[in-house]
């Protein structure tokens, strides 16, 4: 009797592989391998969307050396990250932990934690944060009740982009999710274990909890540094980069040397978007070789 | 195979790289003196009063021309600018545009930017037009846009809150500063000015030089007429209206409204701010989120001894047509609707300014129409001694020096000297830079 078999519609000749797998091979030729080989072609021009590009060499490299604008967003943009990330990995983990109890009704909590991070830098936000730290907003009028006197949070250029890190700091429900399923994956055998042993809480997080999340923190890290090095959007809708270019961000320069200016610099702001590249994957490459994480495990 | 492979691989790359720029010009599809079905893109940016007009007008030509469906892109002005700029940049922008007076400069420098209108006369009826005023879209011997409005930027007060206050709209810059005082204690500021996208702090600054000193900031031609000093008393001018409590500090104006715009701001719609300097043709947006009939026009500033000139004029916007429009004859005939039907002009109103077509203008004044903000503001324009804004004024980069230089004034991080240095050494390296 011959042995029946599943038959491959497809056939099982040399290329059925690379045919299956042709629609995302299109897709990231056309969509990503393309325009990343564009803009590195066009940082090498002078451009302005509307004429044909120019070729002018390194020069928009050159440029970037003695652009003030560019080393003030530079400064900002690092400024933003150190803020946010730390800050942002330790609410998330806070969260994820009390988050994690197995009490009634948590399955609410986790939701309504996670809704702001679905809701993003868009208007409807944009302007319950105007009412929020304008001086005659909610925050002003509760430290007023409070006895304390009112801050200047949107005119100070040195308080401007903990307006912005606050928004960022609010949206911490992907983190928080990933903190949250990478505990539930931690063995109870190894706390239970541990305080037979006589080790209280405290320890539990920093001898078996923080290990056990080791990997998962170095993802949120690598994910969230990458976020805030490429921050366009809050900036831009809640203060334009003022006041005085204190929150002007790599990501604001590019767009208004792409778009709005609009003379003949959308080469350099390809050029700005390839040193960002290069300068993330660079911070990125460096997190893998301090954790040790560049080595090939056997 | 295995070296067609690669080979192919290779010719797609080089396909490719030859496109990264922008699109290729292409040729432009002639009229063919015939409507057929089709539909069109219309874009434009405003306030609400124009886009709820526009969608009417549009209503309008739908009902009449069935075959020829207008879909509407619209918005409000901040980041209107990028988006056509990626559109036409993309190949994707829309068949008839709004668009403003410098984008003639930075999308159309060789007048091959747009859709040359001159070969769609036949369609367009442009005799109601001035001369003078259809100059304003050619670029290169060619018609790029059409004029919709000429406006020019006005003194408007909340009456109610000047009234309440026992003072009179100011005629003279010496009143307006005079103001400032009688205000003060009372929380309330006499007018508001902004770095934001419409820049009006160094507007009406420039207003203010030029009129003193009759010389004009930037010709037509793209020169820098200010001298270095001029810049300086421009500068010094906007911090005495600061110091003098007549307009708010950048500080105090940005902890207040953040970088929400005036019309969206508190402080004026409950009138703690009382003034606004903004286009006839725009400031429909400020008079609805008053109550009705509150938000007055005020005379223009002169000096006091009867020079009121300095003021500026502009085409508030014009139409064009994409130069890549697979409708040509289509789009030429709703562009003559929008300009010359009586139907529409009634509908559209003056929410895009004073309409300089002749049909347009004389529907309106029929029907008693040419009358609100807008008239009055080109009322006083038309007596005042104006001059026309060179587009060079208000290309995106020059707006960012004078904001940049505003600022730095407002905070105290340049004197006036340093920073008019400042700005006139950019200024006048851009506009040689952007002249070649």
């Amino acid at each position: 009797m011959k042995k029946s078999s599943y038959s491959n519609p497809v056939g099982t000749g040399r290329y059925t592989g690379l045919l299956l797998i042709s629609p995302f091979i299109v897709g990231f030729l056309l969509f990503t391998a393309y325009p990343f080989v564009c803009s590195f072609v066009l940082g090498l021009t002078e451009y302005d969307n509307v004429r044909q590009p120019e070729f002018i060499g390194f020069d928009n490299y050159r440029r970037m050396m003695s652009d003030d604008t560019f080393r003030t967003s530079v400064g900002v943009t690092l400024k933003y990250a150190a803020l946010l990330v730390p800050a942002k990995l330790a609410v998330s983990l806070l969260v994820a932990l009390l988050l994690s109890a197995e009490i009634r009704g948590i399955g609410v909590f986790r939701t309504v934690f996670y809704i702001p991070s679905i809701l993003g830098a868009n208007l409807a936000v944009v302007i319950m944060w105007q009412y929020l730290f304008t001086s005659g907003g909610l925050v002003n009028q509760f430290l007023e009740l409070v006895g304390a006197s009112p801050v200047s949070w949107y005119g100070d250029p040195d308080r401007a982009i903990f307006v912005i890190v606050l928004l960022r700091l609010w949206e911490f429900g992907s983190t928080m999710v990933i903190f949250l399923t990478a505990l539930k994956a931690i063995p109870k055998e190894l706390y239970e274990a541990a305080r037979v042993d006589g080790c209280g809480r405290i320890r539990g997080f920093f001898s078996i909890t923080l290990p056990q999340l080791k990997n998962v923190i170095f993802v949120n890290l690598v994910l969230q540094t990458i976020a805030a090095l490429q921050e366009f959007n809050a900036p831009y809708m809640l203060t334009g980069g003022g006041p005085l270019k204190s929150t002007y961000t790599v990501g604001m320069l590019i767009y208004d040397e792409m778009f709005r200016y609009n003379d003949m610099n959308a080469g350099y702001a390809n050029a700005v978007s390839w040193v960002l590249f290069v300068f993330i994957a660079a911070v990125i490459g460096i997190m893998f070789a301090v954790t040790g994480r560049s080595r090939r495990e056997d | 195979m295995k070296k067609t492979i690669p080979g192919a691989i290779a010719c797609c790359c080089v396909l490719a790289l030859s496109a990264c720029g922008s699109r290729s010009k292409g040729s432009v599809i002639p009229p063919d003196g015939k409507l057929d079905k089709c539909q069109l893109r219309f874009s434009w940016w405003g306030g609400d009063d124009r886009h709820e007009a526009t969608l009417k007008a549009i209503d309008l030509w739908n009902t009449l021309h069935p075959d020829i469906t207008i879909v509407p892109e619209y918005g409000g002005w901040d980041g209107w600018t990028e988006k056509v700029t990626s559109q036409i940049g993309g190949g994707t922008e829309p068949d008839i545009m709004q668009i403003n007076y410098d984008w003639l400069v930075t999308m159309s420098p060789d007048g091959d930017g747009f859709y040359d209108l001159n070969q769609l006369r036949d369609r367009i009826d442009l005799t109601g037009f001035d001369k003078d005023v259809l100059s304003f879209g050619e670029v290169n011997g060619r018609l790029n846009a059409v004029t919709v409005s000429v406006t020019g930027r006005g003194l408007f007060y909340n009456s109610q809150v000047y009234r309440e206050n026992g003072a009179s709209y100011p005629a003279n810059w010496d009143e307006l500063i005079g103001l400032g005082e009688k205000f003060n204690g009372r929380g309330i500021y006499p007018l508001d000015l902004d770095i934001q996208s419409g820049g009006t702090a160094w507007y009406l600054a420039v207003v203010y030089v030029q009129q003193k000193t009759g010389r004009e900031f930037i010709t037509m031609d793209g020169d820098l007429g200010f001298t270095e000093s001029d810049i300086k008393e421009a500068l010094d001018f906007y911090k005495l209206l600061e110091d003098s409590h007549v307009i708010r500090t950048i500080r105090t104006r940005t902890d207040e409204d953040g970088n929400a715009a005036l019309y969206q701001s508190p402080e004026f719609i409950d009138g703690r701010v009382a003034g606004v300097l903004e286009w006839g043709s725009s400031v429909g947006k400020y008079e609805s989120v008053l109550s009705e009939g509150v938000l007055e026009a005020g005379p223009l500033l002169s000096d006091g001894s009867g020079n009121d000139g300095g003021w500026m004029i502009k085409p508030s916007m014009l139409y064009a047509v994409s130069r890549g429009t697979k409708h040509p004859d289509e789009a030429a005939a709703f562009l003559d609707f929008l300009l010359n039907n009586e139907e529409c002009a009634d509908i559209l109103g003056t929410t895009r300014g004073i309409p300089v077509s002749r049909i347009a203008y004389e529907t309106l004044e029929n029907s008693g129409k040419l009358s609100g903000l807008a008239q009055q503001n080109y009322d006083m324009l038309e007596k005042a001694d104006t001059v026309t804004i060179s587009p060079y004024m208000e290309l995106a980069r020059m707006k960012e020096y004078y904001n940049t230089a505003i600022e730095k004034i407002s905070y105290g991080t340049s004197d006036t000297a340093s920073a008019a240095e400042e700005l006139y050494g950019s200024v006048k390296q851009y506009l040689e830079k952007i002249k070649k």
